[in-house]
């Protein structure tokens, strides 16, 4: 809140101090124009002007009167050529003619610059002699020069005037010979705008000429002026000034830079009492407004954080809630982990504890069993004794890679498995095998089935199968093997005419140690569909019962097809 | 009686103004042309630094002296021709009346003078313009005859107050004969600053050979 209305006041006060220096900008550039425009029109004045005095000079009577000695003859001379040029009191014309001014006075200069005193002064406009004085340039300039000359200065009538000197060259000889002064009004500047705000004048040989300021203020612009020209000249420029305690903008620029006659400056006086009054009352305006803006903002922000906030302590609470419940999760979970982590390690450690003692203990059976005097009773003892022993590496076998699997230490290595040739294979074990059951074995395979997995594991996946399909038939049953591709998987199934799975039995049967009713005669741990399902899904397929009823009992497995690519390697293995 | 003293008066006069015959001639030395001659020969007033002169370069030789003045004088004219003064360049002795034919085939002229030894103003005349404007001229000058229509044109009438000049031609050579016997001043006019002069010697009969060399 106190950032915002920092910078809001940081940002007033500029804003208001850009808009100063906006508007002395702008009245500056203003007067620049305005004084461009005044040059651009006196230089067209200037160029009729030259072009009327070349005339002028071209005049062969001018000519004579200078060049032959016959200066007397200049004015009378002059006089009717100038005719209208010079102003006519008694005959008002337009106030231009061809884009000359009207002329209040002329005068002639001669090779050294000296005025020539005309005749009759009334035909050429009445000078006062001190003002007459001020026209001679010494030494005559080769190219026209502008002035300006105070006239009845001090009294009622105080004008200025602007004067333009043109030199006159011979025309055989190219040379100056005199000059001519011609005196005018001077052009009107800035009156147009802001007449009754800006004011306007000339300051010449420290005198200012601005009857539109009082005597005391003028004092002031003209000690400013004074100080300010005594440093090094510049064409113009502006500064700020006090007078009577009001703040103004002064202006001012030569007139006539460059020139042989003394320096002029059009000055001009902008009181900036009003702007900065304008200026202070907009800047409360907008204070006020930024005040305003600033209240209802902190209001509604208020009420909109209100509104926020609800659900967000809400939230807040709720998630301690969570917080709270996923730690005990968190906790139960690293127990659980625990626990199972020694339950493999122990099933682990047990299966390589019990692994060598069973293996000392079939080599003792077998080399009792190579006893030659053994009793046929006790022969029979030892060999399934002997036999138990195979059961007992078996069931330890499937703990071991179980409780690999259950570490997460089992990893598939996949590639293309002919899943029909393992079949062929494995069918072809059983066929040498000796058959008490005399199964009838029945194979619907194309011809390459191929899935995606690692052989070891799928063929100990199939073995389990056929091998329980074996197993839990009837003495002259039936074992159908089936496989296709659908879906883009490739399913096997697996169906035997073995007693049906009793139906509060099947939800049991894929889990460890679980065996069929009558399991009880066959061999079997109880480990097989369990170990089978977890490599099948290890796989990324499924195992599943698919039917048991009285005469037939279905398993379904499905696997991933190997990728076509693959087929070739695994042809070669 | 009368008759013989008349006829007497006659012949000594006569006999008088045969003894005084003499003559001058030589060669003024011009100045340099700048320009190149021209096909059709034509002078120019020219103004250099203030200075007047006829380019391409001709020269005035005239006595100096004070001589009685004649009841009459000839009549001279100074033409507009082309735009120009024919000739450009005319001594006249004092008191000389100057016509001012326009000859041109329909161009008005304005023929005057500023100039401190002669101010007139012709007015504007058309050619064939009858009486014939005209001027005397009364006082010794040089007088710049200019033309108010035509800026460029520019003549000279150098009036003399004596009866003896004559124009050198373009290579400076003169030839002043019946001048009287007697110590003068023989005066060449180059241009209205340059005047060279010569004390002579007249006797009569005699014809003397005088050079105006250019001053260095």
């Amino acid at each position: 809140m106190l950032v915002v209305a920092g910078l809001t006041g940081a940002g007033l006060y500029l804003a208001q101090r850009n808009a100063m220096a906006n508007l002395q900008r702008d009245l500056q550039r203003d007067f620049q124009s305005d004084l461009t425009a005044l040059h651009n029109v006196e230089e067209l004045r200037y160029a009729a002007l030259a072009e009327r005095c070349g005339a002028l000079v071209a005049k062969p009577r001018i000519h004579a009167a200078l060049e032959d000695n016959a200066l007397d003859l200049l004015y009378p001379s002059a006089k009717d050529e100038l005719r209208d040029i010079m102003q006519d009191e008694t005959n008002p014309q337009p106030d231009q003619i061809s884009g000359v001014p009207h002329a209040r006075f002329y005068r002639f200069l001669d090779r050294t610059g000296a005025l020539l005193p005309p005749p009759n002064p009334a035909e050429v406009g009445l000078l006062r002699a001190d003002e007459e004085t001020q026209l001679a340039l010494k030494p005559l300039p080769t190219t026209a020069q502008i002035g300006y000359l105070l006239r009845g200065g001090g009294t009622a009538e105080e004008t200025i005037d602007e004067i333009i000197a043109l030199p006159i060259t011979s025309t055989e000889t190219n040379e100056v010979i005199a000059a001519l002064v011609i005196g005018f009004k001077p052009l009107e500047v800035v009156q147009k705008r802001g007449a009754d705000e800006m004011k306007s004048g000339i300051w010449l040989n420290g005198w200012l000429h601005l009857p539109a300021l009082l005597e005391s203020a003028r004092t002031v612009v003209d000690q400013e002026m004074s100080r300010r020209l005594a440093g090094p000249e510049k064409a113009e420029t502006s500064s700020h000034l006090d007078i009577e305690g009001d703040p103004h903008l002064l202006f001012f620029k030569r007139l006539n830079p460059q020139s042989a006659f003394p320096a002029a400056y059009e000055v001009c006086v902008f009181p900036l009492k009003t702007a900065i009054a304008r200026q202070r009352r907009l800047g409360w305006q907008i204070l006020g407004a930024g005040a305003l803006l600033l209240l209802v903002g902190f209001i509604a922000s208020h009420l909109i954080a209100k509104r926020l906030s609800a659900p967000v302590a809400k939230l807040a609470i709720d998630s301690q809630e969570n917080l709270a419940r996923r730690k005990r999760v968190e906790a139960a979970l690293a127990s659980t982990h625990e626990e199972l982590e020694r339950s493999t390690r122990f099933s682990a450690d047990a299966s390589h504890q019990l692994k060598t003692p069973v293996t000392v203990l079939r080599a003792g059976i077998e080399e009792l069993l190579r006893r030659e005097n053994l009793d046929a009773s006790v022969y029979d003892e030892l060999s399934a004794l002997h036999h138990q022993t195979y059961r007992l590496t078996g069931v330890i076998d499937d703990l071991l890679l179980l409780s690999r699997m259950d570490a997460g230490h089992v990893k598939i290595e996949f590639r293309p498995v002919n899943l029909s040739r393992l079949i062929e294979e494995w069918l072809d074990d059983l066929n040498a095998l000796p058959d008490p059951l005399k199964l009838e074995v029945k194979t619907h395979l194309p011809s390459s089935l191929s899935i995606s997995g690692e052989q070891r594991y799928t063929s100990l996946v199939l073995q389990n199968l056929l091998e329980n399909a074996r197993k839990y038939n009837r003495p002259g049953g039936r074992i159908h093997v089936t496989g296709r591709e659908e879906n883009g998987w490739i399913y096997l199934t697996v169906g035997n005419s073995g007693p049906p799975i009793p139906a509060e039995m099947k939800p049991y049967i894929f889990e460890r140690f679980s065996r069929g009713a009558n399991g009880e005669k066959i061999a079997g741990h109880g480990l097989g569909l369990n170990l089978a399902r977890e490599l099948v899904r290890l796989h990324g397929g499924e195992l599943n019962l698919v039917s048991s009823d009285r005469e037939w009992t279905e398993f379904e497995v499905r696997f991933r097809p190997a990728e076509k690519a693959g087929t070739n390697s695994e042809r070669r293995t | 009686m009368r008759l013989a003293l008349c006829f007497c008066a006659v012949l000594v006069s006569s006999l008088k103004f045969a003894d005084a015959q003499a003559s001058v001639e030589g060669r003024v030395e011009l100045p340099k042309t700048r320009s190149a001659p021209l096909m059709t020969k034509r002078y120019e007033v020219v103004t250099t630094g203030g200075v007047l002169g006829i380019n391409p370069p001709l020269a005035v030789v005239y006595l100096d002296g004070s001589f009685p003045k004649p009841a009459s004088l000839p009549t001279k004219q100074v033409a507009q021709k082309d735009l120009a003064f024919v000739p450009t360049l005319l001594p006249v002795q004092v008191g000389t009346k100057v016509e001012f034919p326009n000859l041109e085939k329909d161009t008005y002229h304005n023929i005057f003078s500023y100039s401190p030894a002669k101010r007139f103003d012709l007015g504007r005349y058309r050619p064939d313009e009858k009486p014939v404007p005209s001027q005397i001229f009364d006082v010794a000058g040089l007088v710049t005859l200019r033309c108010d229509i035509h800026e460029h044109m520019r003549g000279l009438i150098l009036v003399l107050g004596t009866p003896h000049f004559v124009t050198t031609d373009d290579s400076g050579h003169f030839r002043l004969s019946g001048l009287p016997s007697g110590h003068y001043t023989l005066k060449a006019w180059v241009d209205s600053r340059t005047t060279r002069e010569q004390a002579v010697d007249l006797k009569s009969g005699s014809n003397i050979h005088v050079d105006f060399p250019a001053t260095p």
